[in-house]
């Protein structure tokens, strides 16, 4: 038998004005299974809490309603003072005779009649409420960083110096991404190298970090607090633990003439190879398909036809049979932070994408993108620091560079603004003129947006101080014409057509997401956009987050981002997992799905709808012990609550707690008052 | 719309419709929390049953709607794309459409039946699905081919006269006293 | 028939089946049979009588024929279609089971029948004139020879659709109310469902009861509009939910409506891949929205 006590709040005269209180608290007290039924000009006030408390004593209650307000406004509060009154706090329901009556309505007759209605209806489903208890998972204290650019690394940094364990994983040879190969960095032109190795060097040494390099995520399974996450060592050929990075293999190597990735094709390295000096580890890689050892190989010919650098590692660190191996993490958060790539415009390209072929970038070796001009500015890089251009190595007088390429053009597929370009162009600008003085520097520009602090003097700088000529318009074509590389651009502001004979073109190309991105994605149980890059769990207010709950977002893999924005992020997804290792146990609302064992069939027709990948298969057993089938289970600690299975299942066999279809129907016989 | 309500549509009985509404808890209901605090009037003959998500809403809490004498029904949630679950209103959108459409094809006026997107800062929106939904139905008139069909032994105590929607559920109310 | 038989002594013979399900000849017409014993085999029987989805035998909760052990099943195009359907939903395990498909030119109406007699536009099942699937795939042996296209019947069932949906909506109402006031409620239609297969129906649940359970019309609308939604994107068209429906429902006319509604709004039609997933439990970012606001 419910002994329900049904609370009735003025909400001073907003109810009151149209709302009979005192006449649904009489309508309701005649109300099978209420044992007592108030009204208060506050319910929410202390006092109002104290009547609910009192009332909950005195009369032994089973359930609470309060007719007040949303429960989006006060449910957590009159929830709790239930709890504290012993009454378990998933009895107490809330009925909303303010937003949903009262202040829409004008006759005070009918207004008060729907007040009751609601009133009762919410009393009918608090009936069948049951108490729940909230869910308690136990939380892995350690954190896996996918990705160790700059981002990668500052979040495993404050994650790893709060005092936890971090995994951090990175799929090239070294740690260090995109940051590594700039040379100087806006809007202060401090050196990217001298800034970042530290911290590479920092994040490698960290007691609390273990890195694994020319490493990527296989398979990721569990959930907050308890993924368990097999990560693939690709075979790197080179024993980490004898290897001392002396260097000997790559001078061995005989294979010198590969392009180097890490001076984005502009230098050569060895197939053995470390990809910059400051790598982190400085442990080379071995690149099987360059190898000519590997080439022999492939060609099936019955004797190694290299080996060169195995000779002479005096640490005998060189294995040419060692495989692909994997190695689980268990981890109770995941960060990922994979970066970006850029638009890749001299390629075959990705669908829906159209590409620039009439930008000659592949073709004309003086086109070139911001990254091979940050190596060509690098004192690191292959000229050393000189602006020399790559087809001759001549010193070019006149530079082009063009903003916007991809970025801002729906119709080559890119709607978004790659939001660095802007900075990073007064930057090349600003850098060239620096080196080459009577050299002009040329920019084509849609807008210049530099929003940031310190950006927009920056960007006025290059122009002001620097001389860099900025022109507003786009470029239709870029050819070369003998030894000059001809740009036909047009000038919105003088509304001219504009020809001129550069040495050398810099194309602002638009920053995409890594590659394989939806396929981690995938893994993790994340979204992405349309573009690929990962969907936050709210754009505003939970930018870090993601819909999986324990996997956190940072840097360019979720929107383009500069440098300080990615150290942001990171450092926040750090905030976020330290703070869900700070208790032993996750506590979480009770309000999940339950599989009744006894009549699901184990059909997955559940499985199929659950947008958390909560549910799976789970085999039965006969009370001696062998399987007899199989049902489907929630998982509790990944089920959100949505209820999307329940509605699907065929026999009814999978109930979201909170909201039973006891409670529903329940509901719906109080409202449709007739039988 | 304006807010004052127009009555003078109704039907020559005094019929008054009575909707039932199934909401998602994170768009509609919140929607309808905005229409209150903006205080944009609307008809009195809605009543809301909140849910976690369109995705939750069972086809068959419609028909037991009718069947407990609904002259009308709006199921509302998060328009696409904007599902807290993500994907809920997507899967809901299946399943409504093929009810949608079995309905029709059983010969139930689809006016009853009012699906829409309700986000949670369209108030307006609300209560012009609302007006709208309490227009169509008043204009049918009771759903009494559906009550037609409750065993006979069962009242029949069919509203009538004006407020009927505001009648109090003891007029019909079978509580169970559990 | 006697590549049946043969394939038939052979699987039981060697112990790769321990029954073979089929239809064989009896006082009565065509029924289903039960053949355990590599002599019996020359029993089995294929013809325009075997009209019977025997997959309905595979549910696994039917417990009797699961004790006979190991199942080889005679199937044409539609039961082939059912069988995909347990395997979508993880009701069997395909190396459970070997699928003899025969090539169907569609079948009678009725199989009570002393002899098999040919198609004509009187006598053929409706659901069978434009039949996708005459040969079916997801099988492991095939036999017969092509069968032609099954003759138009003098009304197909899109026509009676068709036909139903140009009335009115309140003589559509007052078509199914009639229809669905003849219910027993017996659901005779269930027990022959291929796809319905679960512990306990919906139709069963007490707390709380969404359908009622006796037979007045209220319950049955309820419970025929349930068992409709349920077989939406499932349905095979068997037509043994009519066949057996022991008042003449036609619900062969609710299962046609169903398939054509997922066709026209998700392009989906039931096939006998099991790696085609199903309409419903599956969505796509630009499902057709009309109806809603």
């Amino acid at each position: 038998m419910s002994r329900i006590g049904v609370f009735v709040c003025h909400c001073g005269e907003n109810i009151a004005r149209t709302v009979d209180c005192e006449a649904v608290a009489e309508a309701l007290r005649e109300h099978p299974g209420v044992a007592v039924a108030e009204d208060y000009k506050y319910m929410c006030s202390d006092p109002g809490q104290a009547l609910v408390k009192k009332a909950i004593e005195d009369n032994n209650l089973t359930g609470v309603v309060i007719a007040a307000c949303s429960p989006h406004m006060h449910e957590k509060t009159f929830r709790r003072a239930c709890d504290q009154a012993g009454l378990n706090q998933f009895m107490c329901e809330m009925a909303n005779v303010r937003e949903h009556c009262s202040w829409i309505h004008d006759d005070r007759g009918q207004a008060t009649d729907k007040a009751i209605d609601i009133t009762r209806t919410i009393v009918e489903k608090v009936k069948h409420n049951r108490p729940l208890e909230s869910i308690h998972i136990p939380v892995t204290k350690r954190a896996l960083v996918i990705g160790g650019g700059i981002a990668g690394i500052q979040a495993a940094l404050d994650i790893a110096d709060g005092g936890h364990e971090v995994v951090l994983i990175e799929k090239e040879a070294s740690i260090g991404g995109h940051m590594s190969q700039l040379s100087e960095t806006f809007p202060t032109l401090d050196c990217s190298q001298c800034i970042l190795t530290p911290r590479m060097v920092e994040a490698y040494q960290h007691p609390n970090i273990k890195l694994h390099t020319w490493s990527e995520v296989e398979k990721v399974d569990g959930y907050i607090g308890n993924f368990e996450v097999t990560i693939r060592k690709k075979a790197r050929s080179v024993n980490e633990d004898l290897c001392n990075g002396c260097g000997d293999c790559q001078a061995a190597c005989p294979a010198k003439r590969i392009p180097s990735e890490f001076e984005a094709g502009l230098g050569k390295r060895t197939a053995i190879y470390v990809p910059f000096p400051q790598a982190v580890p400085n442990i080379p890689v071995l690149d099987r398909v360059n190898c000519t050892l590997f080439k022999g190989r492939r060609k099936g010919l019955a004797k190694d036809v290299c080996g060169k650098c195995k000779e002479a590692c005096l640490k005998a660190a060189i294995d040419f049979d060692t495989e692909d191996t994997f190695v689980t993490e268990a981890v109770g958060a995941i960060v990922v932070a994979t970066g970006f790539k850029l638009y890749d415009i001299g390629r075959d390209q990705p669908e829906g994408l159209k590409g620039y072929g009439e930008y000659g970038y592949g073709e004309v070796p003086d086109v070139i993108d911001g990254l091979q001009f940050e190596r060509l500015a690098s004192a690191s890089g292959p000229t050393e620091g000189a602006i020399l251009r790559p087809s001759d190595g001549k010193e070019p007088k006149t530079v082009v560079f063009v903003h916007c390429v991809g970025s801002r053009d729906p119709e080559k597929g890119i709607s978004y603004c790659s939001k660095i370009c802007c900075m990073y162009n007064a930057k090349h600008a600003m850098l060239y003129k620096h080196k080459v003085h009577d050299g002009r520097a040329i920019a084509f520009y849609m807008d210049i947006r530099a929003g940031g602090k310190g950006y927009d003097e920056f960007s006025r700088r290059a122009i002001e101080e620097d001389g860099a000529e900025y022109v507003r318009g786009r470029v239709s074509r870029i050819f070369r014409d003998g030894d000059v590389v001809k740009v036909w651009g047009y000038d919105t502001l003088s509304g001219e057509q504009v020809v001129i004979d550069a040495d050398m073109v810099v194309l602002a190309t638009a920053m995409r997401p890594q590659d394989g991105i939806r396929e981690l994605a995938q893994k993790l149980s994340v979204s992405t956009d349309e573009h690929g890059f990962i969907n936050e769990a709210h754009p505003k207010l939970r930018p870090v987050e993601t819909n999986t709950a324990g996997v956190f977002v940072a840097g360019a893999c979720q929107a383009p981002r500069d440098i300080p924005e990615a150290v942001a992020m990171a450092s926040a997804t750090g905030a976020k997992v330290l703070g869900l290792f700070s208790a032993d146990e996750l506590e979480r609302e009770p309000a999940v799905a339950v599989v009744d064992e006894n009549t699901c069939i184990g059909c997955m027709r559940c499985e199929l709808v659950c947008p958390y990948g909560a549910i799976e298969q789970r085999e039965i057993c006969t009370v001696d012990g062998h399987v007899c089938g199989h049902v489907a289970y929630v998982n509790p600690g990944v089920c959100q609550g949505c209820g999307t299975c329940q509605a699907v299942c065929l026999s009814k066999s999978v109930e979201l707690q909170t909201f039973t279809d006891e409670q529903i129907f329940s509901e719906i016989n109080a409202l449709c008052y007739w039988e | 719309m304006s807010d004052a309500i127009d009555t003078s549509g109704a039907a020559a009985d005094g019929f008054e419709p009575r909707i039932t509404a199934f909401v998602c808890n994170w768009c509609t209901y919140t929607g309808a929390d905005l229409a209150g605090t903006s205080r944009l009037h609307m008809a009195s003959n809605v009543r809301i049953i909140r849910l976690p998500c369109t995705g939750r809403i069972d086809p068959l809490f419609i028909i037991k709607a009718f069947e407990r004498g609904a002259d009308g029904v709006i199921v509302s949630g998060c328009h696409p794309a904007d599902c807290h679950y993500t994907s809920g209103n997507y899967h809901a959108r299946r399943r409504f459409a093929v009810f949608h459409d079995i309905m029709e094809f059983i010969g139930v006026d689809p006016r009853r039946m009012t699906f829409s997107w309700v986000s949670a800062s369209e108030g307006s929106k609300w209560r012009d699905v609302v007006n709208e939904a309490v227009t169509n139905v008043r204009a049918l008139g009771p759903f009494e081919a559906y009550r037609a069909l409750a065993p006979k032994d069962v009242g029949v105590a069919a509203p009538a006269g004006p407020g009927a929607v505001a009648a109090p559920a003891s007029a019909g109310i079978k509580a169970e006293a559990s | 028939m006697n590549e049946l038989h043969e394939l038939a002594r052979t699987l039981l013979t060697d112990g790769t089946v321990r029954v073979i399900i089929g239809w064989e000849d009896a006082r009565r017409g065509a029924r289903p049979a039960f053949i355990t014993d590599p002599a019996d085999t020359d029993k089995l029987i294929f013809d325009t009588r075997c009209v019977h989805n025997l997959v309905t035998y595979l549910n696994p909760r039917r417990d009797n024929v699961a004790e006979l052990g190991k199942i080889g099943l005679v199937v044409k195009g539609c039961d082939a279609k059912a069988v995909a359907g347990l395997l979508r939903e993880a009701q069997l395990n395909r190396d459970d089971i070997v699928l003899i498909g025969v090539r169907c030119g569609g079948v009678l109406e009725e199989s009570e029948l002393a002899e098999a007699v040919a198609l004509s536009a009187e006598n053929v099942a409706p659901r069978c004139f434009g039949c996708d699937n005459r040969e079916p795939k997801l099988v492991d042996h095939l036999l017969g020879e092509a069968q032609p296209e099954p003759p138009r019947p003098i009304m197909t069932i899109d026509e009676r659709v068709e036909a139903l949906e140009a009335r009115p909506l309140e003589e559509r109402w007052a078509f199914w109310t009639e229809q669905f006031s003849k219910c027993v409620r017996c659901y005779a239609c269930r027990q022959v469902c291929p796809l319905c297969v679960c512990e306990r129906c919906v139709a069963e649940k007490t707390r709380p009861q969404w359908i009622d359970s006796s037979a007045h019309p209220r319950g049955n609308m309820s419970w025929n509009i349930t068992r409709a939604l349920h077989l939406a994107g499932r349905c095979v068209d068997c037509g043994e939910c009519e066949r057996f429906c022991p008042v003449g429902i036609p619900l062969s006319l609710v299962n046609r409506k169903l398939q054509q509604i997922v066709s026209e709004r998700y392009g989906y039609t039931v096939s006998d891949d099991p790696e085609n997933a199903a309409p419903i439990g599956d969505y796509r970012l630009d499902d057709k929205q009309e109806f809603i606001k």
